[in-house]
């Protein structure tokens, strides 16, 4: 599904703050990727999400090397990937109902044959009676289950999450995790990026661990 | 993946997992604007389409109205020619104008004729020669005014060969003075298109610069709407629903502005200017009547600004899009 071949990256003119990357990631895998801040996670799940490209090496993700996209084909793909952000980017002038049925609509989706999932959605992330309010009037807990409700909506093939559980209640992150555990039940491969060691501790899977630019599987 | 069901199980063993409540009711509303509505951008841009369609339909009126009026001016004196004997030493006015009068009635085509006495003439000098002069004293030219029953019939050429017999009288078909009006109301026209296709380049040139005002301020929109996989069609198929929007409303509001404007100008021309004044201004716009064909037209200019606001603003997103990426 994934697959990185001799990676490395820099922004600009820096330093690699990611390299020697060779890793895959099969199908309907789990994957915590952790690391301490500043480590690069943010940077390849950006990377995953193919809004960064590669200063070297090569990404093949579902059988296509990325770097041959054309822009049409790289959005296209973007739609078969789900992404949590690590500061939520809604759109403030959206409601949530609106923000979190976006990937829908962009997919050509009418609203009359959405609007049920996504109300069903919002209320199980425990926004169903925050629905109307605009992302501004939210809490931040509030904000960041509306961006994972965003994320998941349209069932993607890749769940990429950046510190999913940084703004919620332990009990509440623990919930949100087994959302993510259903979605991955469905064939969803999922990668989370943290560095909150207590959630690693429920799941037994497999880790991927960020340090000094270089990337361990545990 | 199927999108129709929900992915969301149900009957989930964890006693942690909440099960969802009966989906609240929806609000049935229009689909929200991913573009947001109320931007300064927009008000500005609204404003700016208003005063260009204006210009443009008040232009356009204009063209109507010389084009009208000349046309009008040009057949109304096409169906008159005019004889003019001027007095010459040792001949007889009188009779000169009978015999020009019977040489006109005989050319087929002509309908009327009709010698117009001294005090007539006199009265078509009166504006440049003033009232109360007593015109006996000067020896000016006698008219005659000819009607054209039928003015393709008539030939110009015989009458005045035929009225070449008769000393001091000539022949006016004031074909040269229809020569000029002709250039004139051409050259009006050609300059009120031309002013035209200026507003018309202005206009676009503005929504190009608002449209990268609009995108620029909305990067974080567009930016999230690539990380979800949205086209570039899309996008620009969202703002490009905004800019028609803008576009159309813009210029229903400056269109509206001109209809207003030729219907107040013709009621004063018509009603409120004193008679003299009036029927001077009426001389040059026809009573500043557009007719029905003519506000059509001015009508017409709303969706032409409309469209070609929304495809301006669509090659300028398209292109955004690509350099950004
Ligand atoms: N746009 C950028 N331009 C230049 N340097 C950047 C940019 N984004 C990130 N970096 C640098 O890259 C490194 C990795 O950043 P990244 O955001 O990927 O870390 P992270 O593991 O997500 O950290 P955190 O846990 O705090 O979110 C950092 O040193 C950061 O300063
Ligand atoms: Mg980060």
């Amino acid at each position: 599904m994934i697959e990185f071949d001799d990676v490395a990256l820099r922004y600009g003119d820096g330093p690699e703050i990611l390299r020697n990357l060779s890793f895959t990631i099969a199908p309907g895998s789990f994957h915590f990727l952790t690391g301490p801040s500043g480590a690069g996670k943010t940077s390849l799940l950006k990377l995953l999400l193919l809004s960064l490209k590669p200063s070297r090496g090569h990404i093949t993700m579902f059988g296509r090397d990325t770097g041959r996209l054309s822009q049409d084909q790289l959005l296209d793909m973007r739609r078969h990937i789900g992404i949590v952000f690590q500061e939520f980017r809604l759109l403030d002038h959206l409601t949530t109902f609106e923000n979190v049925a976006l990937p829908l609509r962009v997919q050509g989706q009418k609203e009359a044959d959405y609007a049920e999932n996504v109300a069903e959605l919002l209320t199980w992330v425990g926004l169903g009676d925050r629905m109307h309010a605009h992302p501004p009037l939210l809490s931040g807990g509030e904000k960041q289950r509306a961006a994972i409700a965003r994320a998941v909506i349209a069932k993607p093939d890749i769940l990429l999450a950046d510190e999913p559980t940084g703004n919620v209640d332990p009990d509440l992150s623990t919930r949100l995790l087994h959302l993510f555990a259903q979605l991955n039940r469905t064939g969803t491969t999922v990668i989370i990026a943290t560095h909150e060691r207590s959630l690693l501790e429920d799941f037994p899977t497999p880790r991927m661990v960020l340090s000094d630019g270089e990337l361990i599987i545990e | 993946m199927s999108s129709g069901q929900s992915f969301i199980d149900q009957g989930d063993d964890d006693p942690r997992i909440r099960r969802p409540r009966r989906p609240t009711r929806m609000r049935v509303s229009r689909t929200a604007s991913i573009v947001p509505h109320n931007s300064i951008a927009g008000r500005t841009l609204m404003l700016l389409i208003a005063i260009m369609t204006f210009l443009s339909c008040i232009t356009l009126g204009g063209v109507v109205l010389v084009q009208k009026s000349a046309i009008a001016w040009s057949s109304e004196v096409g169906r008159e020619v005019t004889i003019q004997v001027r007095p010459i030493e040792g001949q007889d006015m009188d009779s000169n104008l009978r015999a020009s009068k019977s040489i006109a009635e005989a050319i087929p085509g002509v309908g009327a004729v009709r010698i117009m006495t001294e005090a007539e003439s006199g009265k078509l000098l009166e504006p440049w020669l003033g009232a109360g002069l007593d015109l006996s004293l000067l020896s000016i030219p006698r008219l005659i005014s000819v009607e054209l029953s039928d003015p393709r019939e008539f030939n110009a050429d015989q009458l005045s060969e035929n009225l070449a017999t008769i000393k001091g009288a000539t022949l006016d078909t004031h074909s040269a003075w229809r020569q000029q009006l002709n250039a004139m109301s051409g050259t009006m026209v050609l300059t009120g298109v031309l002013v035209l296709l200026l507003i018309l380049v202005a206009t676009i040139l503005a929504v190009v610069f608002a449209t990268r005002g609009t995108m620029a301020s909305n990067r974080t929109i567009v930016d999230v709407l690539h990380f979800i996989g949205a086209s570039n069609g899309f996008i620009a198929g969202e703002f490009q629903d905004r800019f028609l929007n803008i576009g159309l409303r813009g210029g229903a509001a400056g269109g509206a502005g001109a209809v207003l404007f030729f219907l107040v100008v013709g009621t004063i021309s018509a009603n409120y200017l004193p008679s003299e004044a009036g029927s001077q201004l009426s001389a040059f716009f026809g009573r500043f009547s557009l007719g029905w064909d003519g506000l059509l037209l001015l009508i017409l200019v709303v969706p032409v600004i409309g469209g070609l606001t929304a495809l301006t603003s669509r090659l300028t997103v398209r292109r955004f899009l690509t350099q950004i990426s």
